[in-house]
């Protein structure tokens, strides 16, 4: 009995401290990040007062799996046809090449160190480093979105940056996605003939869309559900797409963004659909910190080596990206070679794609990759606010505070 | 409403054709309880939705679909996914108990004190008296009371008379929350049910206490047993006073990230309640009722956001208690279950009329309270399992009659409660 107050009382103490300290960085810094709340759920994890054991952190798993699918269809959400079409053809070819360039710079020093430093055989560096890759290409859209509102300024390039921010989160879901189809973990059923890689990520995509199709159907017209009955509809919908890659051992994230990306183009709900997803966001990272606090186990070799080396990675990667598209894909009036400082925020799909990893790949690293994002998340959300500030104050003069003013600084944003 | 049926069928052969793709595993929680319990919500909330077009509860739609989804008839969800699949139903108790006391307003009981407390002391009474001579009359065909000896036999008794005494907030708060209710029969019937829920486990206590003595399998740790569960309902109540008194702090100093913070709670309380053996439905009433009633701090911002996440939790709750209903018990024993069940509704509608008439009670709660204290549910079967689990002599046998009970009193009692709150002009959401 004493163990257990002991342990709510250190849950307590802790979880106030944190919110304390947290706070002061929130006033101070505008930092926007939840690392209060990785802080409880460490506390409460089995490695400092057990008050969750491995077996309890385990049984979350639908709930988590329900946050990771969530957060994919909210990234789904994001591709309305209708509003993409009217972007500027100038502001895609930057925000692709961003997100490529800095894919590619992450992928290939991550390979070299998994590789070569770490002595890897290939199929594990390779899922390893697209994995870490595709962590390091991510920035947070709402981070983004929040600091552009904030600046206003009068320059071209927030709403590229803003447009970047999604298509790094596309590219990242999509490579990690594949990666797990082309190395897929699991047996099928005796009798039946393993799909080969292509086949897995045909079934992948079939899922995806399947799901969208018939959670078309069964949504129906706009009004026809109130905000608790859609809650529920879309909740069964992400738990049913999310649970189907589950099984298979593909990635949910993926399916759901496909899901989303689908119910948003097809429907005439997907107002509702979208307030209802964003207006859930928050709850639904901060439980994914939680839970990643409560199943974190750092290992000492990834705390001191691998850990900081992904963070540096990521920062180089980043500016390096940035630059390329910024500096030398961009047309002289969209020119802005820091676009990296603007992206550095990692927000909650990094964290759903180091548990998604955990759960496909739970005997190769998942402790790593979950370390390493951690270290992200909780570094970068309280350098990217200040770095993306100076980017912006870099463009120029803000404009005017127009009061009542709609903020729809991009075709994409204008989805909400 | 077709069009959604067809979209579950497709979806439950889709199932069936990524079943092959890979290997069952057994872990922690299987893979496909995930994407069965997505069907499972889904298909609820469907017939939810079928249920209150036909005029009934949504909550009947949702034990409905669990039921038919569930072991007893399609098995498309075992019970090893149920199982898998627990956790979800816990935060679904831990935040309808914490609705349901914020729901508690200290000036409804001080008015309504003599009504509550008169219709609980004779509903209880009636229902233990008339149920415990009921079973023994209907003896031979009671197939858990064969061979027993008579002090045996009045004490077995007692205990399945006090088992179905158990009314169930869950469905009460349910119906309350789904309807928008509120005037004196919802308010006096959350009252009941929410007191009797203490009541009445302290006289399964006592009842189950002499069961076991009777039947020679624990004499001397009778009172030990009593001893023991009385400390769980204190330990409840204090458990629920800390609970209470965190809640209270954060939403005084933080205020923030309210869904998630309740969620937490609910997970933590659980872990604390089964570390330390308390109630976990008990301790959340007390900490929602003292934070509402008692605590310096504005209650409405977290119970908006309990009422917000209500209708996926009802969904959850009813849609899995459904599947964990045994139609086969009931088939099995039918005309026994039939008769008891009946009684019992009979017997509660004498009391709590009597109990409404000396209580004073507006003329609307003698007429209908009675409807909303047929219902039974999670608490109920958590009574009977304890039975199964601690009487192997003849603990199954009667788990399985009061199962089968627990399934039509579980069906009717909603569409009693509707009934009789929209007879009394209470419903306000339609």
């Amino acid at each position: 009995m004493q163990t257990t107050l002991t342990a709510i009382a250190v849950i307590t103490v802790g979880y106030i401290f944190a919110y304390l300290i947290f706070d002061r960085l929130r006033d101070r810094y505008g930092y926007v990040g939840g690392a209060e709340y990785v802080v409880i759920g460490f506390l409460l994890g089995p490695r400092v007062t057990g008050l969750l054991d491995a077996g309890q952190v385990q049984d979350l798993t639908p709930i988590v799996s329900l946050a990771l699918g969530w957060l994919g269809m909210l990234l789904g959400t994001y591709f309305r046809l209708p509003t993409m079409a009217l972007i500027d053809g100038d502001h895609l070819r930057i925000a692709f090449a961003e997100a490529v360039a800095t894919f590619t710079i992450a992928l290939a020093a991550l390979l070299a160190i998994f590789r070569y430093l770490v002595g890897a055989p290939w199929p594990e560096a390779a899922v390893l480093s697209v994995t870490l890759a595709a962590v390091a290409t991510l920035s947070s859209p709402v981070a983004v979105d929040a600091l552009v509102d904030r600046f206003r300024s009068r320059s071209r390039v927030p709403p590229v940056l803003q447009l970047a921010a999604r298509i790094d989160a596309l590219v990242a879901v999509a490579a990690f996605g594949l990666v797990l189809a082309i190395f897929h973990q699991g047996d099928v059923a005796p009798g039946v003939r393993p799909p080969t890689a292509t086949e897995w990520s045909v079934i992948n995509l079939a899922v995806g869309i399947a799901s969208g199709v018939l959670f078309h159907l069964f949504l129906g017209p706009r009004g026809h559900l109130d905000e608790g009955r859609l809650f529920v509809a879309l909740a069964g919908a992400i738990v049913v797409a999310s649970g189907a890659s589950y099984y298979l051992n593909l990635s949910p994230i993926f399916t759901t963004l496909i899901l989303g990306f689908i119910l948003v183009n097809s429907g005439s709900a997907h107002r509702d659909v979208t307030r209802l997803l964003l207006s859930t966001e928050r709850p639904v990272y901060l439980a994914l910190l939680l839970f990643a606090g409560a199943a974190w186990s750092p290992g000492s070799v990834d705390l001191l080596f691998i850990a900081p080396l992904f963070v540096l990675i990521r920062v180089v990667a980043r500016f390096l990206g940035g630059r390329i598209a910024g500096g030398y894909v961009a047309p002289p009036e969209l020119r802005a070679p820091g676009l990296g400082r603007g992206l550095l925020a990692l927000g909650g799909l990094g964290v759903a794609l180091a548990l998604n990893y955990g759960q496909v790949y739970p005997d190769l690293h998942p402790r790593l990759v979950l370390t390493a994002t951690l270290l992200s998340v909780l570094l970068f959300e309280i350098v990217a606010s200040g770095e993306a500030s100076a980017f912006l104050m870099s463009l120029g003069p803000r404009a005017p505070e127009r009061v009542g003013e709609v903020t729809d600084l991009t075709p994409v944003a204008g989805n909400r | 409403m077709i069009r959604r049926l067809v979209v579950l069928a497709l979806l439950v052969g889709g199932a069936l054709l990524l079943e092959p793709l890979r290997v069952p595993t057994e872990g922690v929680i299987a893979p496909r309880s995930l994407f069965l319990f997505g069907i499972l919500l889904l298909t609820a909330d469907t017939f939810g939705a079928l249920a209150h077009d036909l005029g009934f509860p949504r909550l009947v739609g949702y034990l409905v679909a669990g039921l038919g989804l569930g072991p007893s008839v399609l098995d498309i969800v075992p019970p090893g996914v149920l199982q898998d699949l627990s956790m979800m139903k816990q935060l679904a108790v831990g935040l309808i108990a914490l609705l349901a006391g914020a729901e508690l307003r200290i000036n409804d009981l001080v008015t309504r004190y003599r009504a509550i407390l008169w219709i609980l002391a004779l509903q209880t009474a009636v229902v233990l008296l008339g149920l415990t001579v009921l079973t023994l009359i209907l003896r031979p065909w009671v197939p858990f009371l064969a061979g027993l000896e008579v002090a045996s036999l009045l004490f077995v008794a007692f205990l399945f008379a006090a088992t179905l005494t158990v009314n169930s907030p869950m469905v009460t708060l349910g119906l309350l929350t789904e309807t928008g209710a509120d005037g004196p029969l919802a308010k006096t019937t959350l009252g009941v049910v929410l007191v009797a829920d203490v009541v009445v486990i302290l006289i399964f206590t006592v009842a189950f206490s002499l069961a076991q003595a009777s039947l020679g399998g624990a004499t001397a740790g009778a009172l030990d047993t009593l001893f023991r569960l009385l400390r769980e309902v204190v330990g409840s109540i204090l458990a629920g006073c800390l609970v209470g008194g965190v809640l209270t702090l954060y939403l005084r100093f933080v205020r923030r990230e309210l869904v998630l913070f309740a969620v937490v709670l609910v997970f933590a309380t659980a872990a604390a309640a089964q570390a330390l053996h308390f109630e976990l439905l008990l301790s959340l009433l007390v900490a929602g009722f003292l934070v509402e009633n008692v605590a310096p701090v504005r209650a409405e911002p977290l119970v908006d956001v309990l009422h917000v996440m209500a209708v996926p939790v009802f969904v959850v709750f009813f849609a899995m208690a459904g599947a964990d209903l045994r139609l086969q018990a009931f088939m099995a024993l039918w005309p026994v279950i039939l008769a008891v069940a009946l009684t019992r509704a009979g017997l509660i509608y004498a009391g709590t009329r009597a109990g409404a008439r000396l209580g004073e009670a507006e003329p609307v709660v003698t007429r209908y309270a009675w409807t909303g204290l047929v219902s039974q549910a999670g608490v109920a079967l958590g009574l009977a399992t304890v039975v199964a689990d601690r009487l192997p002599r003849l603990g199954l046998a009667m788990h399985t009659v009061i199962v089968g009970i627990i399934a039509f009193n579980e069906s009717v009692g909603p569409i009693l409660f509707r009934y009789g709150l929209d007879r009394a002009g209470e419903i306000r959401v339609r």
